[in-house]
């Protein structure tokens, strides 16, 4: 396929430049269901320039404990939900691994369950973790963990699949067993990959944390949401602020960690 | 001959196994932790126990008004693609101001590189949230916030892919003097087509999950029909509406790993 640049021709090719105008057209002729308009743009520009105006007040500094606790709920939301995922997902990625899976039927089913797990996004699960449980934090860590084990499952599986076969070989040559294989042989080769993963997944479980509130599942969300509607802007900055200082924080300590164990290897995505 | 056996080296100590005294310390602070949140075995059981009996309202989809559904659902995916067209033009403009060695000075590039790891901090709903307090209801603040959060990722990508472009190419066009915009025109993009191509797919992707829920704060798309009905106790509606979030999803991911494929 001509799908490389540059051509013979030396000029963009073909399949590109229809591409392009197929996307164009499409989303031209769906500006109007999403209001892209040059006016809305206008008038909105205006009201967004005025909300960060007003965002920039003197920060109430009564809330910082409040505040602070909350960010606490939320960072042991992600911690613990991330750790009842990793409960679950080491065992769902052996069996969702093509080479460690007891039966090839297995494979498929877990490999189909943990993408259907992935399928929705956190906040629908922890809306309807709330409608089932109730408020607070315990239906949001239920949601984490629920999506976190579609996604760390695969991972692992994956992280499985792609270990050296001559290790393998060679405890399966002493007459180990299955398990013993995937214990001794399999998992010391995955576990820096394991270690990235589970770096990615936190670092993704404390943002996604933040917002859980949003449904009443516990964490900085709702104070977010309510700080918005009852025009706090005094608290919202410092939730704002909070969240971004946590992040960059986690930002760099899990660059640290996965420098010092995958030694520069970095995980994409 | 036995002597000898006797006398060789003693084997090297066992290295000491570190494994327990780590397990118990992440059990201990993941048990401190869980008693903060509240949460025990009791609650577990019970929650679980509780959540049975919730999915049982699930199995009977109420799909008595399929149409509105799929309209919001194309709504839905409408703001993900304008949220992804956004990212991409603005990522476009500016990925090549964040490539280290593209960038026309090392100030630009460390503005540029700060700017896409805030709208990568910032989560999506809140700046819908503060959108939509901003600009009002509807479809416009979910597109917007969107775009800006995933600018952070898709020009974070496209940056680093312009920096592992072989250094020669681009050589080879300041050496017949190409300007900046020459240089990244003639040598850039065409080099990262491809990966350009499957990053988009990928936001493109990330973009109809977090669009599905943007409703929830009022940005438009299918997520205010989910938490309307889940208030009103509607849970056959819910289902029939998760349903098709379900199923979309899966269709796109299934599109786009295709795509992905034949471009490779």
């Amino acid at each position: 396929m001509t799908w490389s640049w540059p051509t013979r021709s030396g000029r963009p090719p073909l399949m590109f430049i229809g591409g392009l105008l197929l996307i164009i057209l499409f989303l031209v002729s769906t500006s109007n269901v999403v209001e892209f308009n040059p006016n809305r743009l206008y008038a909105s520009g205006g009201r967004i320039v005025d909300f960060l105006v007003r965002l920039v007040t003197m920060p109430d500094w009564n809330y910082l404990p409040t505040l602070l606790a909350a960010l606490w709920e939320t960072i042991a939301m992600a911690v613990v939900g991330t750790f009842l995922a990793l409960l679950v997902s080491v065992p769902m990625g052996i069996l969702a691994a093509r080479n460690a899976t007891p039966h090839l039927a297995v494979y498929r089913v877990s490999r189909d369950f943990l993408s259907l797990m992935r399928a929705l996004p956190e906040l629908v699960w922890a809306l309807l973790f709330v409608s089932a449980v109730g408020l607070g934090p315990f239906p949001g860590v239920l949601a984490l963990a629920f999506v976190t084990v579609g996604f760390m499952g695969k991972f692992f599986a994956e992280h499985l699949e792609v270990v050296e076969r001559k290790a393998v070989e060679g405890v399966r040559s002493t007459g180990a067993n299955k398990i013993q294989v995937i214990r001794f042989a399999m998992i010391p080769q995955a576990l820096p990959d394991f270690v990235g993963s589970l770096m990615y997944v936190l670092d993704h479980n404390l943002r996604t944390a933040t917002v859980l509130g949003v449904v009443g599942a516990g964490g900085i969300g709702y104070d977010m949401v309510m700080s918005i509607r009852l025009y706090r802007y005094d608290r919202l900055i410092m939730i704002i602020a909070s969240i971004f200082v946590l992040v960059a924080l986690l930002d760099l300590l899990s660059t640290y960690i996965r420098g010092r164990i995958m030694g520069g290897h970095h995980h994409a995505l | 001959m036995h002597s000898e056996f006797n006398q060789l080296p003693e084997l090297p100590a066992k290295p000491r196994d570190w494994l327990p005294v780590w397990a118990t310390l992440l059990i201990i602070v993941i048990g401190w932790l869980s008693w903060n949140l509240e949460i025990n075995p009791q609650t577990l059981i019970g929650g679980l126990g509780n959540m049975a009996q919730f999915a049982s309202r699930f199995l009977a989809p109420d799909f008595s008004r399929i149409g509105l559904y799929l309209k919001l659902m194309g709504v839905t995916v409408v703001m993900a693609c304008w949220g992804t067209a956004m990212a991409f033009v603005i990522s476009f403009v500016l990925a090549p101001l964040g490539a280290r060695n593209l960038s026309p000075h090392p100030r630009i590039y460390r503005t540029v590189r700060e700017f896409f790891n805030f709208c990568r901090a910032m989560p999506d709903l809140l700046i819908a949230l503060i959108l939509v307090s901003a600009i009002g209801l509807g479809p416009l603040p979910g597109v917007l916030s969107l775009g800006i959060s995933s600018s952070g990722f898709l020009g974070k990508f496209f940056a680093e892919s312009l920096e592992r472009v072989p250094h020669r190419r681009y050589e080879a066009l300041a050496s017949v003097g190409a300007g900046f915009v020459q240089t990244v025109a003639y040598a850039g993009w065409p080099s990262v087509l491809q990966e350009v191509t499957g990053y988009t797919l990928f936001v493109l992707d990330r973009n109809v999950r977090m669009a599905a829920v943007l409703g929830l704060v009022g940005a438009g798309g299918i997520g205010s029909a989910v938490s309307t009905s889940l208030r009103l106790f509607q849970y056959g509606r819910a289902s029939a509406l998760i349903i098709i979030i379900i199923a979309t999803i899966l269709i796109i991911d299934f599109l786009s790993v295709w795509l992905r494929a034949r471009l490779k």
